[in-house]
């Protein structure tokens, strides 16, 4: 057995007849940040309740910070912050009320539950709204707070299960902005869920691509991209030059599906080849109206692997 | 990896976290109870009224050869009493309720401490909040002209049985919030409630019933529990009277408890 | 295509066929939701099996109706009481109707206002009659003889009738005038009171002190003890009379608040 912070293998779970999760394996590094996405209903949260200790495996095995997550869930309990889909909070209670009693369930003596409250609130930016019920919350205001809440036993492997669902575009860069600094000032693992292509490329050094209740893909963001193939260069000329452009353009890739007026070739050696591309059209006399490289996104990583677009994803 | 300074060495003792967490648990169903009170008004209005209409409507049964007290409200104080007890110890199978469907309980589950604890802690909620129940309709009830000739200890068995009654319909509940995950499963708790209670001694003793009732109330458990609530307010607190109340109450925690973990366990390792 | 009809030339008989249909529809509706009307006969029939048992030997006292038991003395009893538990499901239909804001579609289309209400409260009234005969039916088949005959029946399956609408009329104007479902359902505590002190379970003139006066001022013990006289005593058109007037103006009174009230909303718009 490995060191590593999470470990699955073969991890199933059915309900009745549907099986919301098929045979998960992966394997995350300490002080990593791992995105695991998916579209709704992909098994994101089977698995994550799984590797949390809140629902036992129909089969396989997984491993957090070293023990089972079956045999051992106390042990990872003790090991792990969670914070999970829609931010479990009791309206009726304040923000400190919360915190204390999160210290309580945790084991952490009061003396340094205070303290720690304290700088956590603090962190968040919560400090001024510490004493009020949760219930008169925004909706960032309760991420940051159950973040706070997930940090208070100062956990080695943290779990955001879709942490910016909902929330405004500004909400969402600041809680981006405090899972990085969590990752890089404390060396906390993170196991990061979101169905937004843009926050696990924003965020994760790895990613696996679950849908079906299967990993489909695994890697790099970046390598994964790249595996899709070349980028996308997209020309528009006039519609005289339309003709020209195309065999001058011919030279350097494949041609690709595009609308009337415009002409898409795929690049494969991407920007190194712009030069010689804009040079080659500028000899041949083409006028260009508009001219853009579009390199593959997680969603062709997502498309290439399921067919299907991912719900929600920028065009 | 460098060692959090909490997960090494400071944390509390694994004794003191558990009962760290049973209190904390209770005292949050308090909390909830100061800021919500629709949560237990109706379990100390009912058992009101139900003093005030059962010993004003049934007054003639003193008249009744074999009724055991000249006064009828003597009689109907203890079982008012276990009706609002057993509404108010649905609080702990409420408040978790609530707490599964608002996904709170997650956090709750998540906390490393011993999985009983997460069941005990809600039951210390019922027990303490259907004292109030008790309490107040004990007053109401002297102030309506009933006695206590079997004095403090008579108070205690009263007490024992209301608390005993609050923790077996707490974890009956529990049993099918655990199993059904959601507020709407206690209604058929509140059958059960019924049941229990209808089909025993409550408004008349076993010698005055007739045929089937008879026969059900006599195997009830809750004849027993309500035995031992009664006696005080009838005359001397007795060995007698006593144990098969308690013996009814652990035997029913028990054999509930038992249901409830197991549904509780199924779902979390 | 009718409805244009009905609007162009608005005559008594289209309103009265509009009613029916939303009758029928709500008739309908109720039979396919055993939930809602189930409990309405099992509780009822419940508590009038357990009280039979547990005041068989009660009854032999002086000062108590001779009877040969106690479902004799209880059976207008039960039948108010499953009313009581159905009469406001009309209401509280209408309380929906406004919450989704079906009624305001209702309103604005071309089907008559007094059709909207009366199909409303017509379904709980038809719904009482039909508990009324199935009560009777059991409790004779259970050994009850109505010693006035068929006309005694008929007049306690009226009475039923007519209490559906006075008690549905009054949810109808708490349904316009909240719009709330809870607000409806909230009066089933308030019914539940005055039914019980009253002398529905046990005869007032065996109740002591203040507690005896109230029920004897009770509304439901002036329909329910001319009832009863129905039942252990046999016919008699003073009885029929008083049971039948006070429902008739009870219902009258509320039924023409609703529309009152009805109107009254109305204009708000």
């Amino acid at each position: 057995m490995s060191n590593a912070p999470i470990e699955a293998r073969g991890l199933v779970r059915s309900f009745g007849d549907v099986k919301a999760v098929e045979g998960v394996d992966l394997t995350v590094a300490e002080g990593e940040v791992f995105g695991f996405l998916g579209p709704n209903g992909a098994g994101k949260s089977t698995t994550v309740r799984m590797l949390v200790t809140l629902l036992r495996p129909t089969a396989g095995t997984a491993r957090v910070a070293g023990f089972d997550v079956v045999r051992d869930a106390h042990q990872v309990r003790r090991a792990i912050g969670v914070a999970l889909q829609d931010a479990a909070i009791d309206p009726l209670m304040t923000g400190n009320e919360l915190v204390r009693l999160q210290a309580v369930l945790h084991g952490i003596p009061r003396r340094v539950a205070e303290a720690r409250g304290a700088e956590l609130l603090e962190r968040v930016g919560l400090t001024g709204a510490a004493d009020r019920r949760v219930g008169t919350y925004s909706g960032g205001m309760r991420r940051r707070l159950d973040l706070a809440l997930a940090l208070v036993h100062e956990p080695k492997v943290l779990f955001l299960d879709e942490p910016t669902t909902g929330l405004d575009p500004t909400s969402r860069v600041s809680l981006w902005e405090e899972v990085r600094r969590l990752n890089t000032e404390l060396g906390t693992t993170v196991f990061l869920t979101t169905q937004y292509l843009e926050e696990a490329d924003e965020l994760a050094h790895r990613i696996a691509i679950i849908d079906g209740g299967r990993i489909v893909r695994e890697g790099i963001p970046a390598e994964l991209k790249a595996s899709v193939g070349a980028p996308t260069l997209k020309v528009d000329v006039a519609l005289a030059s339309v003709d020209a452009a195309r065999s001058v353009l011919a030279q350097f890739g494949a041609e690709r599906p595009a609308r009337a007026g415009r002409i898409a070739i795929g690049l494969p050696e991407g920007a190194a080849q712009m030069p010689a591309v804009v040079r080659a059209l500028d000899d041949a006399g083409v006028r260009v109206s508009h001219l853009e490289l579009d390199s593959p996104s997680l969603d062709d990583v997502f498309a290439d692997a399921t067919g299907r677009r991912l719900e929600g994803a920028d065009e | 990896m460098t060692e959090s300074p909490l997960t090494t060495g400071q944390r509390v003792s694994s004794i003191a976290h558990d009962f760290g967490v049973f209190r904390a648990l209770t005292a949050r169903g308090m909390m909830r109870m100061r800021r919500i009170p629709a949560l237990i008004i109706p379990a100390i209005m009912m058992p009101m009224f139900f003093v005030i209409a059962f010993s004003g409507s049934f007054s003639a049964l003193a008249n009744v050869e074999g009724f055991p007290t000249p006064r009828v409200i003597n009689w109907m104080v203890p079982y008012a009493i276990l009706q609002g007890a057993s509404f108010a110890g649905m609080g702990a199978a409420g408040g978790t309720a609530t707490d599964i469907e608002g996904g709170f309980f997650d956090r709750l589950l998540l906390a490393p401490c011993r999985r009983p604890i997460l069941m005990v802690g809600p039951l210390g909620y019922s027990a303490l909040r259907s004292l109030i129940p008790t309490t107040l309709v004990l007053l109401l009830s002297l102030a309506l002209g009933a006695d206590l000739p079997g004095g403090a200890l008579g108070l205690l068995c009263l007490y024992v049985a209301a608390v005993g009654v609050a923790l077996l319909f707490g974890t009956l509940g529990l049993a099918f919030v655990y199993k059904f995950r959601s507020l709407k499963s206690l209604s058929i708790v509140q059958i059960f409630i019924f049941g229990f209670m209808f089909l025993s001694i409550g408004q008349v003793p076993l010698a005055l019933q007739s045929g089937w009732l008879q026969h059900a109330a006599r195997l009830n458990p809750m004849t027993n529990i309500l035995r031992l609530s009664r006696q005080g307010f009838l005359g001397h607190v007795t060995w007698h009277g006593t144990w098969p109340g308690l013996v009814a109450i652990a035997g029913l925690v028990l054999g509930f408890g038992a249901v409830a973990y197991r549904n509780l366990r199924r779902i979390v390792p | 295509m009718t409805a244009t009809v009905v609007e162009a030339s608005p005559c008594r008989a289209g309103a009265i066929a509009q009613a029916y249909e939303l009758a029928r529809r709500s008739t309908v509706n109720m039979w396919r939701q055993p939930q809602a009307w189930a409990p309405g006969l099992f509780f009822p029939l419940m508590l009038t099996a357990v009280y039979a048992a547990q005041f068989a030997k009660a009854i032999h006292q002086p000062g108590f109706p001779p009877v040969d038991s106690y479902l004799d003395f209880v059976l207008p009893a039960s039948v108010l009481q499953a009313v009581a538990f159905g009469a406001t499901g009309g209401a509280a239909e209408l309380a929906k109707d406004i919450e989704n804001g079906f009624f305001d579609r209702l309103v604005t289309s071309p089907v008559s206002r007094v059709s909207i209400l009366v199909g409303r409260i017509a379904g709980s009234a038809i719904f009482a009659g039909f508990q009324a005969g199935l009560i009777m039916v059991l409790l004779i088949a259970f050994g009850v003889t109505i010693k006035g005959g068929v006309a005694s029946a008929a007049v306690i399956m009226i009475t039923a009738v007519l209490l559906a609408l006075g008690i549905g009329g009054l949810g109808l104007v708490l349904a316009l005038r909240s719009g709330s479902q809870e607000i409806v359902q909230s009066t089933f505590p308030v019914l539940f009171v005055l039914l019980f002190v009253s002398g529905t379970f046990w005869p007032t003139s065996l109740m002591k002190g203040w507690y005896g006066n109230v029920a004897r001022h009770n509304p439901i013990t002036w329909i329910i003890e001319p009832l009863r006289e129905l039942v252990i005593e046999g016919w008699s058109w003073g009885s029929a009379g008083r049971a039948l007037g006070i429902t008739f103006g009870l219902a009258v009174f509320t039924t023409s608040l609703a529309f009152a009230t009805m109107r009254a909303r109305l204009r708000r718009l």
